[in-house]
């Protein structure tokens, strides 16, 4: 059966098999170009993030998939939802604005908190941080999907499974010709 | 990857693996036993479309990583719309160049230089092969032969390739295309 399985690759001549090769790499920077795409559309750093936790419950609930913008000509506003990062936090958080103070020179700070927490983010932030400024922020929430992000969420708790299915697609993509 | 002619055994009613162990098998006879040279432009040309989109898509991979994201927005834009259009001109290149053409082999005779193209296609479900050889000379003049026979023709029951009945077809087109020229 495994046998059989690498027959295919070892008939290709050298052509042929560079160009399975790239022909997986395609596969791979389609999808990566398509998020870079995303990311220079909508002006953030990551347009699509998942909802990992309940704090935003009723609003968002885990596993929620959230479409992001962040155009830098769009003030942010008290009641919007923001996405942003935290120094020495790897993910970033989903959370509704509360506070926020607007100087005329255009400059921003506001506190924000999540729906379902009942104290505001101050603890959350960096040591000694009290306010978000506009470069924390990584996009506003536009719109959402339900559910659909399980599966990172599976994923991402179980890595040797996502290891797994990655390397099926791959041997899949590598081992078969067209 | 070998050159001793070996025996080559496939799923026959996978039609995909059934298409490319015949391609092979012609190949084959048109550059070993017919002693045409295999010219590799039209293969290589695409490979070099891909390993470009691939370098592309890995610039920007490495753009970004370096220079973070509202920092690389030129270039995420010029790499992601040269990527795309690459992608389409691939596209062009296989449907309107390629073509399916899965070998070109050429081979001089006398001061001429003759160029044979085999292309080959099977629809989906369907056991028919088809393959179209085209002959250009030098002159400008081309011809072409089609065949359209089932698998069964070429593989047996085991899904064996019958490199033997293979040989016969391609040597009875290669002849009938060579002798017609000398008619004219």
């Amino acid at each position: 059966m495994l046998d059989s399985l690498f027959d295919d690759v070892k008939r290709m001549n050298k052509r042929q098999f560079i160009y399975q090769v790239l022909s997986f790499g395609m596969i791979v920077s389609s999808a990566l170009m398509i998020w870079k795409g995303l990311m220079v559309v909508t002006g953030s750093e990551s347009p699509i993030v998942v909802v990992l936790s309940g704090s935003m419950e009723p609003a968002f609930h885990r596993g929620d998939l959230l479409f992001l913008t962040n155009y830098p000509e769009e003030p942010v506003r008290v009641g919007e939802i923001v996405v942003f990062k935290v120094e020495g936090r790897d993910i970033p958080i989903v959370h509704r604005v509360l506070k926020l103070h607007e100087k005329s020179n255009g400059t921003v700070k506001f506190l924000t908190k999540g729906d379902n927490n009942s104290v505001d983010d101050r603890g959350l932030y960096a040591q000694g941080q009290l306010w978000l400024t506009k470069k924390d922020v990584v996009g506003r929430a536009r719109g959402f999907l339900p559910y659909v992000g399980m599966v990172t969420i599976y994923m991402n708790e179980y890595p040797k499974f996502k290891f797994a299915v990655l390397a099926c697609l791959a041997i899949y993509v590598l081992v078969h010709r067209e | 990857m070998t050159e001793t002619p070996e025996v080559v055994k496939i799923n026959k009613w996978d039609g995909a693996a059934a298409k490319n162990a015949i391609d092979d098998a012609i190949r084959e006879v048109l550059t070993g036993d017919l002693k045409c040279k295999e010219s590799f432009a039209l293969i290589d040309g695409r490979l070099f479309l891909c390993a470009l989109a691939v370098g592309v898509a890995l610039y920007a991979l490495l753009w970004d990583y370096l220079y973070p994201f509202p920092q690389s927005k030129l270039v995420l834009i010029i790499c992601v719309s040269s990527y795309f259009i690459l992608m389409g001109i691939l596209t062009l290149y296989t449907t309107f160049k390629e073509k399916g053409i899965f070998v070109v082999a050429k081979e001089k005779v006398g001061n001429n230089t003759r160029v044979w193209e085999a292309s080959s296609y099977v629809k989906k479900h369907d056991d028919k092969y088809n393959l179209v050889l085209v002959m250009r000379d030098s002159n400008g003049k081309s011809r072409e032969a089609s065949v359209n026979k089932s698998f069964a023709n070429f593989i047996d029951s085991n899904g064996t390739i019958v490199q033997n009945l293979v040989l016969n077809e391609i040597t009875k087109i290669y002849n009938s295309l060579s002798t017609e020229k000398k008619e004219k």
